[in-house]
């Protein structure tokens, strides 16, 4: 019996060291995305004297033979559900799992407050120089700040890891001070939702962003920034707008990293217009018939923060066709994108870049070509101390 | 190319074992020269500008050994030629950029080389000096067949990380071993816990250590005991994982491959943890350095010369760092002093104080070892004293803790010989006439092999590749 249960054993043990080969031979080109990790699967590595010389061709084989392991993603996804509900870990896939909402795990060094401060001369030093050359331009600018999702939910942190609460309070207060030596008008939505009591509602529990009603309260705020100093444009109250909550599961940026496996029962929402604002729309120089919100083609299939204006472009324009109101350029990363089914209603020509996808022209050109009468900067608080993609305002390029 | 990668475990391993077992059991030399072309791509996969240092040294290693074998015309000056190669080898890749950084420190206008280290060096190199060492004294013939002396240098399962084999061990095999499923399977078991030791414990203790070690400024007490203790299973695990996967694949394959470890965390003196611990570089020492400079058979002063030598050497072999020297005096010291000062007292002490007095010298032991520099050496062990800059306590220390309390919790069972007692039970209730434990003792580690390649296939899955800490060595 002994020798009949080693041979069984061995027999299985090789079948299953020789089906994995096998699968991945048959069936690696078939699949080229990982879903739930947002990225591209590895290419098989291309065979050269130098890749075998140096090494490299092994480690870029390992990447790409796991990454085509069969039912790689059933198994990741089993994984995260054992160490999330079996193992009862802190901290699963980078993610923070606590009652209420799901946060990004963070390393515990700090920047000191003298760097910061810094940084910051720095980075309001461009945009004091971006501020005059709007001016020059004909235009105001607006610097709207927004926290993320983790700076908002941050005392949903467990006490033993890092929230980095004051280094954030520390940083966003530099941040603040170096804009107001430059005079450069800034909107501190972190403020502006501290007074209004921080409503859970205002933001997602399972992704980085805020949610539609969040972004109403910025939407909001900005236009009555504005219309302190004098802008006359028209608003969309909460009377004009039916708050939709979506039937489609929602899956969030923080619960994608968890195979949306962290369960929940939060919804999309969308506001929309009663009597909606017309609009034309080109994306990236091309005409669009996206909508402003774009919703999944059935309601079991899931949706996520691409919902509004269908996620990120290099460049949207929105034409209303009034040219009684004044032309808007907004630029930021993904927060703006709720905020746009917004503000387009309050102005002529709308146009958004985000300075991560666009690359045609620096930003001083873009507005020295279309001299918008109001320029918008929307950055949520993690990306103040960015200086590429949209913290690059001052940049030549290309 | 590492035994916990997935091209290893689904690729390699499997290609590696068709070949060889289809090849009919009676012609031994195809089989070998399998073993040998699949441990050459093994060690090639890393770079392939590196197997020509391999090859080398089994060039020079067969060829000095046929001219230093009993009999032969200057085969002393044979000996000491081949050695000053192959120990010349291993100074120019491991030694070269530490001398070198050293003198330039001193003020010296030298150029620091950024010089490649080939995997393993340490481990074939000592190996080849073993069996010149051994032709020349005349304990083993010497091999004339250079396919096989290649073949015993460069034997995958043992080429990166050893054990370090000597060659009267290993060549009787590679002429007459006969390889059986009973063997296999338990190769195979051996293998599996190999690689959960490595994957499941030492990667998931190893980021307490990275954290605790890194920490800086935000060092606590508490973190620094958690870091140390971490690295200390960490280590263990690791390489102890390594061990077990080349003895069990050395099985499957009809090798017979020496024991590293014998749980050197139960020991009672630093002396013997280095009975349990890396056996076989504890046995070259002494074979090859330590008794030939006169052992203990010689004047208490030559003593102390002798153990300061030798693990002078020892803290030098694990790396070209001023910490490894650091840490190998400290244990020279140690032994000097167990030997010589406090050894009678230590042995009339309580077994469990032993066990404390081991266990906290061997932690502060992988302390010295950790350490990237004198000044991490002076904030950590400050920090195991009480002087910590962050304090006693920190949220980092209950996040590792909540974070890692699985593998913390298994790892000390798993490090302890709790395994060889179950087996021992369930032994003795088999003889006495038990089903169940025969049944037990037959399927058992089967099923928990099979249970733990798939975590492990899992787990190398959904973390980012990491490679031994030995292999540095």
């Amino acid at each position: 019996m002994g020798k009949m249960l080693d041979r069984a054993f061995l027999a299985v043990l090789l079948a299953v060291l020789l089906a994995v080969p096998g699968w991945v031979a048959l069936r690696s080109h078939r699949e080229t995305t990982a879903y739930y990790e947002n990225r591209t699967l590895a290419e098989r590595p291309a065979l050269t004297w130098t890749s075998l010389a140096d090494g490299s061709f092994g480690s870029a084989f390992e990447s790409w033979y796991s990454d085509h392991f069969p039912g790689r993603a059933t198994l990741l996804k089993m994984d995260t559900k054992v160490q999330m509900d079996v193992l009862k870990r802190p901290v699963v896939n980078d993610t923070v799992v606590t009652e209420r909402a799901l946060l990004p795990f963070m390393a515990y060094e700090e920047q000191s407050p003298e760097e910061y401060a810094r940084q910051a001369a720095d980075i309001a030093e461009d945009l004091g120089e971006l501020d005059a050359h709007i001016r020059a331009n004909g235009g105001s600018f607006y610097y709207v700040g927004i926290p993320e999702q983790r700076v908002y939910f941050g005392e949903q942190y467990p006490g033993f890891l890092a929230s980095h609460a004051g280094e954030y309070q520390t940083a966003d207060d530099a941040f603040a001070a170096a804009l107001a030596g430059q005079n450069v008008r800034f909107l501190d939505m972190r403020q502006v939702y501290e007074d209004l009591g921080n409503p859970a509602e205002y933001y997602s529990a399972v992704d980085h962003h805020y949610n539609y009603y969040g972004a109403y309260a910025a939407y909001r705020a900005i236009l009555d920034t504005m219309a302190a100093d004098g802008w006359q444009l028209p608003v969309l109250t909460e009377e004009d707008l039916d708050f939709v909550e979506l039937p489609n599961p929602y899956i969030g940026s923080r619960n994608r990293k968890l195979y949306n496996l962290w369960p929940n029962g939060e919804k999309a929402v969308m506001g929309v217009q009663k009597a909606p604002v017309a609009f034309t729309r080109t994306d990236n120089g091309q005409p669009s018939e996206k909508p402003l919100f774009v919703l999944p083609a059935a309601a079991d299939l899931p949706t996520t923060y691409n919902l509004y204006m269908g996620g990120d472009f290099g460049e949207t324009v929105l034409e209303t066709g009034r040219p009684e109101l004044p032309d808007a350029l907004i630029f930021g990363d993904s927060f703006t994108n709720a905020l746009e089914t917004l503000l387009y209603a309050s102005f002529d020509e709308t146009r958004i870049l985000d300075l991560r996808h666009y690359t045609d022209k620096s930003l001083k050109d873009y507005v020295a070509e279309y001299r918008p009468d109001l320029v918008l900067c929307v950055q949520n608080d993690t990306f103040y101390y960015t200086t590429t993609g949209n913290g690059a305002v001052w940049a030549s390029f290309p | 190319m590492a035994f916990s990668s997935m091209a290893f475990l689904f690729g390699f391993l499997p290609l590696c074992l068709l070949c060889c077992f289809l090849m009919p059991a009676r012609l031994r030399t195809g089989r070998n020269a399998v073993l040998l072309l699949f441990s050459l791509f093994f060690y090639a996969w890393g770079g392939l500008r590196l197997l020509p240092v391999l090859l080398t040294s089994c060039l020079a290693t067969w060829a000095a050994g046929l001219l230093a074998a009993p009999g032969r015309k200057r085969r002393k000056a044979a000996l000491l030629a081949a050695l000053v190669l192959e120990l010349g080898m291993l100074g120019y890749f491991k030694y070269t950029g530490f001398l070198l950084g050293n003198l330039k420190a001193l003020g010296l206008d030298v150029p620091v080389p950024a010089i490649v280290l080939p995997a393993g060096i340490s481990f074939f190199i000592f190996q080849a000096v073993s069996y010149l060492t051994d032709v020349y004294r005349g304990t083993v013939p010497p091999e004339k067949s250079l396919f096989r002396l290649t073949l015993y240098m460069a034997f995958f399962p043992q080429l990166l990380q050893g054990p370090i084999v000597r060659y009267g061990d290993f060549a009787p095999a590679l002429t007459d071993r006969r390889e059986n499923s009973a063997d296999a399977a338990a190769g195979a078991v051996r293998f599996c816990f190999g690689l959960a030791k490595k994957v499941l414990l030492a990667d998931a203790l190893g980021q307490i250590a990275d954290g605790a070690f890194a920490a800086g400024d935000r060092l606590t007490v508490a973190l620094a005991w958690l870091g140390a203790i971490a690295y200390t299973l960490q280590l263990y695990f690791d390489f102890s994982g390594y061990t077990d996967m080349a003895l069990g694949l050395g099985r499957v394959f009809g090798f017979c491959l020496p024991e590293n470890f014998n749980y050197p965390y139960v020991s009672r003196s630093a002396a013997e943890f280095w009975r349990r611990w890396h056996i076989t570089l504890s046995f070259w020492f002494r074979d090859y350095v330590y008794i030939p400079l006169g052992g203990n058979r010689c004047s208490k002063g030559r003593q102390v010369c002798n153990l300061l030598a030798v693990w002078l050497l020892t803290g030098l072999w694990h790396g070209s760092a001023w910490n490894f020297v650091l840490w190998g005096l400290y244990y020279a010291l140690l032994l000097m002093g167990e030997r010589f000062l406090w050894g009678q007292a230590l042995d009339r002490l309580p077994a469990a104080l032993r066990h404390l007095y081991a266990l906290f010298l061997i932690t502060m032991g992988w302390v010295l070892f950790r350490c990237t520099s004198l000044a991490q050496v002076g904030e950590m062990v400050s920090a195991l004293f009480g002087f910590a800059p962050g304090g006693a306590w920190s949220g980092e220390a209950l996040y590792d803790l909540c974070q890692f309390r699985w593998e913390l919790l298994a790892a000390i069972p798993a490090a302890l010989p709790v395994k060889n007692w179950l087996q021992g039970r369930l032994a003795a209730k088999r003889a006495r006439g038990s089903r169940t434990a025969a049944l037990a003792l037959a399927l058992a580690p089967k099923a928990l092999a099979v249970l733990l390649l798939g975590l492990s296939a899992v787990r190398l899955l959904s973390s980012t590749f990491r490679s031994f800490l030995y292999f540095q060595f």
